[in-house]
Formats: structure tokens, sequence, C-alpha cells
């Protein structure tokens, strides 16, 4: 930086202290919600962090477990347990359970936030009061070892990994022809932009809610439209059952999000491509160029800054997937075949309460996001064709 | 002449038929876009019955069409409190966003002052982070706040965002210097000359902005179910799992609920293509 001048010196030390003063709320914010849970991902990777629930005073005690279990493993409250807490005035509306493990439950009553814990000896079970608290313990690079030596994480890994790899290229292939047609296309844009854009800002949960019933094995859309084409060639077709199939539960996901993000992308491009100096189309003319000679060396070349961003955020947003395996598929897919890393991370620490060993996951899943993208910005960008 | 109108007409000709091409793929393209938002809105006017039926184009129209399921399933779970809260916080974390953005764009604009560079590359950098990664240690923060299951831990961490700043800045780079140079000789202060007179000549993109935001938070969905357990929190897609969870496979009035989660987002698109559009093209230019 070249040094100011002592009068335009004083202005500019002037101007560094108003500009902080604005940027505070923006930087407090994301100091506070960003940067410091960034840096404690890595942190607490190292760390075994658990919340803790402590049983109190025994509230009620009973013989007749089997009663209890059946409910509770459903995340159903026993009626025994409702009548006893109804007893101490607390309504059945609010509980519901925290935590469920082989021997052990913890119920929430939403109104008053206590907790209760049961534990189940042999026949006897007994219902607690309860206190949750964090306990942190270092623990080296234990969690990193586990999760490397867990087949569940490779899995999921691998998963993911297959997801993007096909999701990602598709998508962005397709939408580059979609780009071209419109580019071609006179009329209908605005209508267009409305179908390719809507998939795209529409809730993903209720979406996904959609895709469901879509691929429904007996009565969906999508068994009745293959079902139909496979008709018109005279060819045979068994219902393809999506989403109990370990074999189909990834080409839906990639589907699903092949359909939802391609238009999007073909916007982004189709700008990029009106852009397009039309000196360039007619210099190719003259020369005597063909349709597809002109797309492949001028209208592709000339969207790669466009091709090269949505490949980065696409690849981003791909291995972040966790949401449409959690509704399409209400868990991890038959044999775990669609279990992801986020989906992973969020079970191990929301479901199991092994935080630490979630973090180290993410960390992992945030080197390999990262790794991707260093490549990205260094070898790929050097055949993005950016003009002047 | 004559072989020359001769050559035009078979130009005309064979542009019209590769036009006719572009649309009739285009048309296919729109239709498959299309189909399962339709699919869903159709499923959703049905009965039970009508719904189990082999989807031939004639069974897409609901006959008679069935509206029960809109009522029953609004009242199967407390979706006004759903919806209120997915509005509450989508205008709370909008308004919070643009207001925490714009100054902090301009300043990323116009403004040259120590670790300029340095901030933006920091705040570029963050767009790298992938939010998933931070869902531990934000639990564990917000836990330790005391904000577990409160509106603060919905809204306060959405204030800011890195994307209105980036938009924005590029819109308030297009604003002249000289316009802040007379407003100060006329003794503006910086603080009213962003917000009175470069504010609205940035309209647009605030609205863009906003747009962007509002639909984000709407769809608010997994930050909300690690963050809060309480019925009374849940947003719309949060509500829409459990109620999936609840009604299991009983798809018309799932697919009433799903429709009445699009609805909203669907009129605001109507309303302000224009901003939504101007979004995307200008996310693409980096």
């Amino acid at each position: 930086m070249k040094l100011p001048t002592l009068r335009q010196g004083r202005r500019f030390w002037w101007d560094t202290l108003e500009a902080y003063v604005y940027l505070l709320p923006t930087l407090a914010v994301l100091g506070l919600f960003t940067f410091y849970p960034f840096v404690n991902a890595f942190i607490y990777s190292v760390y075994d962090i658990r919340t803790r629930t402590v049983a109190g005073p025994v509230v009620h005690t009973t013989m007749d477990s089997t009663t209890w279990v059946t409910p509770l493993a459903r995340g159903r409250i026993p009626e025994e347990l409702a009548d006893a807490l109804l007893k101490r005035g607390v309504a059945r509306d609010g509980l519901w359970v925290r935590l469920r493990q082989a021997d052990r439950w913890v119920i929430k009553d939403e109104a008053s936030a206590q907790e209760y814990i049961i534990v189940r000896e042999g026949e006897e079970i007994r219902v607690h009061l309860a206190t949750t608290g964090w306990a942190m313990e270092s623990v080296g690079w234990d969690n990193f070892a586990r999760v490397f030596r867990d087949p569940d994480f490779a899995k999921a890994l691998l998963n993911t990994t297959i997801y993007v790899a096909v999701s990602v290229p598709t998508t962005l292939l397709l939408a580059l022809l979609l780009a071209t047609l419109l580019n071609r296309a006179v009329r209908g844009k605005a209508l267009f932009r409305l179908a390719s854009f809507l998939p795209y800002i529409t809730p993903i949960v209720a979406i996904t809610m959609v895709w469901a019933w879509i691929y429904d094995r007996n009565y969906g859309l999508l068994n009745y439209f293959l079902g139909t084409v496979a008709g018109w060639f005279g060819a045979e077709f068994n219902l393809i059952n999506w989403l109990n199939d370990p074999r189909w539960t990834k080409p839906a996901l990639i589907i699903m999000s092949v359909w939802r993000f391609m238009g999007y992308q073909a916007l982004i491009l189709l700008a990029g491509m009106q852009g397009i100096d039309r000196e360039y189309y007619e210099a190719a003319r003259v020369d005597g160029a063909g349709p597809l000679a002109v797309w492949r060396k001028i209208t592709v070349p000339m969207v790669t800054p466009q091709m090269f961003f949505l490949l980065i955020i696409s690849l981003i947003g791909s291995f972040k997937i966790f949401e449409e395996v959690l509704i399409l598929l209400q868990g991890p897919g038959p044999q775990k075949s669609a279990l992801t890393v986020v989906y992973y991370v969020f079970t191990k620490a929301f479901d199991s309460g092994h935080y630490g060993l979630a973090s180290a996951a993410s960390v992992i899943l945030f080197a390999v996001i990262f790794a991707l993208s260093l490549f990205q910005l260094t070898v790929v960008q050097k055949r993005v064709h950016y003009e002047r | 002449m004559q072989r020359y109108r001769v050559r035009a007409d078979v130009y005309l000709l064979r542009r019209g038929a590769g036009l006719l091409v572009v649309y009739a793929l285009l048309l296919v393209v729109a239709v498959i876009m299309a189909m399962p938002l339709l699919w869903m809105l159709s499923t959703s006017l049905k009965d039970l019955v009508q719904a189990l039926r082999v989807p031939t184009p004639a069974n897409w129209i609901p006959k008679p069409a069935f509206w029960d399921n809109f009522p029953t399933a609004w009242n199967a779970a407390p979706f006004a409190i759903y919806f209120w809260n997915s509005f509450f916080l989508a205008v709370t974390t909008t308004v919070g966003d643009v207001i925490t953005s714009i100054p902090a764009a301009y300043v990323l604009a116009k403004m040259k002052f120590l670790g300029r560079g340095f901030l933006l590359g920091l705040l570029l950098g963050t767009l790298m982070i992938p939010g998933q990664m931070l869902l531990v240690p934000s639990f564990i923060l917000i836990n330790r706040l005391g904000w577990y299951n409160t509106y603060w831990a919905l809204i306060i961490p959405w204030t800011a965002g890195v994307f209105g700043i980036f938009l924005l800045r590029q819109f308030f780079k297009t604003i002249p210097d000289e316009l802040w140079d007379s407003a100060r000789i006329d003794g503006c202060h910086r603080l009213r000359y962003i917000f009175q007179i470069a504010v609205p000549l940035v309209r647009p993109g605030i609205a863009t902005v906003a747009l962007f935001k509002f639909v984000g938070s709407w769809n608010a969905f997994l930050w909300v179910i690690i963050m809060t357990d309480k019925v009374g929190l849940r947003t719309v897609p949060v509500g829409l799992r459990f109620f999936m969870m609840d009604i299991g496979t009983d798809y018309p009035r799932l697919m009433a609920a799903a429709t009445m989660a699009i609805v909203p987002v669907l009129i605001l698109f109507v309303f302000a293509q224009r901003q939504f559009i101007q979004g995307i093209a200008r996310t693409g230019i980096k």
C-alpha cells in the first residue's frame, strides 16, 4: 500500500475508524456465529464432548418393563408414565422422548423444560428427575481414528462422493444444453424462467415430500411414466422400488437434485451467453464455421467463467446434502445406501450425543471440500476464459 | 436478385425448422420442470381413492375436486403457529440482514481504510465454509448462551450475511464519488448520506437481497430442528416434517400441506420476478 501523506494520512485514519464502526454489526455477528464456531469445530474435534444427563431423585418405579419398552423404543410415552407424571401436574401433550438408548431414555416436558430419565434394570423400571450438562475431555486424535475406522463413515463418504460425482457434472451439462436452447429461442423465455426457477426457490422439505410421492413404487408418477415409455417400445418394465431398494436410492437423490438445480444453472449460463459480443458470431460465420463449431469454439469458452462459478458452488452445495435424505428416505436408506457425510454428522451429534466425534467428521468434510475448491481455483481456473 | 431470394427462403425455412425443434425441446423440458409441482397440486385436490388411481393424463384432473384436504391438513397440526413463526423469522432476519449489510457494503465499496483488502478476503473466504460444519460448535454455543429453544437462536445468527454484502457492494460501486463529495461539502454526515441518498439509488439491489434472504429464511429447516425442540418454535418446513411423520403416506393431505408451504414463496416470486432474475444474473458474474 502506498503510504498516505500527512494530511491525507489523518483522513485515512479517521476513515479507518469510521469504516470499522459501520462494519461492527456485521463483524460482530459473523465473528460470533461463523468465525468462532469455525475455530471451535477444529478444537472440539479433539475432545470427547457429551451432554451428560445426571439422574436425580426417583419419582416412579414399576416392575412391568414390557409395556414400557415398546412404546419408548418408538418414541412414544407409555400410558403408565403419562399417568404418573399427570399426578405431578405434568401435562401429557408436552412430553416427548428426547434420547433413546438400549436401557435408558430421556423424556422431556416442554412446558417446564424438566427432564426425566428412565432406567431399565432387568424387569425394573425407574423414573428419575434429571438434569443435563456438558462434559468435555481431551482425547487427542481419538475421534479421527474412530471416524476413520467406522465403516459407516467410509460408506457415508463414498455415497456422498458418488452423489456429487454424478449429479454435479450431469446438472451442469444439461444446464449448458438448456441454456443453448434458450439462447436460440426468441419468445417464451419469461414462462420458462418461471418453470426453471421454481424448483430452486421452493422449500426443500416441501418439494422433497412431493418427490417421495413421485417415487412411490405402486402409485408414483415416475414408475407410471417409465412403464408407459417402456410400453411404447414393447419392453418389459419392473416397478422400481426407488426408496426401498439400495440400488435406487442414490439415483433417486440424483434425479431430484438435477431437477432442482438445472433450471437455475441454465439461467446463469444464459445470462452469460447473452453477454457474448455478436461480433464473435459474425466473424465465425464469415469464416464459414458451422453451428456446432461456433457453439464449441465460441459459446462454450465464453461462458466458462459462469460454468466455473457454478461448478464451485454446486460442488460445495452437493457435499452438504442432508435434508433430501432425511425427508425422502426418513433415514439413511436401505442398507445405509443413502447415508451421507452430513447425515452421519447429524446423527452422531444430535441422536447419539457424540459431539466431539461429529466435529471430527465435519472437519474431514471441510478438508475434502477445501481441497477440492483449492484444486479448482488453482488448476481448473487456468482453463477458464476471462475476457480482458 | 432471384437467386438471392431463393437462398433467403431456404435460410428462413431451415431457421424455422431449427426454431421448431428448439421450441419443442424447450417445451418438453418446461413440462418436466413444472410436472412435480403440478402433480402436487393435482394430488392435493383428490381424495385418497382418486389419488391411488393410475396417473393417466385423464386422471390428472381431480374429478370432483376435493378441497377437504386443505382444512383437514391445516387442522391436523398447528400450522397457524408454523406459518407465524416462519413469517416472523423471515421478516426479522431480513430486516436485520439488510440493515447490517448496507453500511458494511457501502464501506467496502467506497472507502479506503486499513485492512480493507484483508476483510474482503476474509468475507469471501466465509463463502467457502460449509455451514453444516458449524452445526456442532454452533449448537454448543447457542446452549452456552442460554438461547436453546428461543427466538434469539433463530434470529441473531442470521442478521448478517456475506451474500448481501457482496451484492450490495456491486451496486454501491456504481454511484459516482462526486455525489458523496458534494453531500459532504453541504455538511451531510456519512451515515445520513448512506441511508438517505445512497440507499434509494441502490433500491433494486436491496430488494434482491431482501427477497433472497426472505425466501432462505422461510425455507429454514436444519438450523431450526437443531436449535429448538418446541412445537411453538417450529417453522413451516420443520412442521411439515413432523406432519409427515405423523400422518405417514396420506399423500393427498401431505400434498395439500406442501402446497400451503410453497404458495407464499410462489406469490412472492410472481410479484418480484425481476428482482430474482437480477439476483441470478449478478451471482453469475464474479
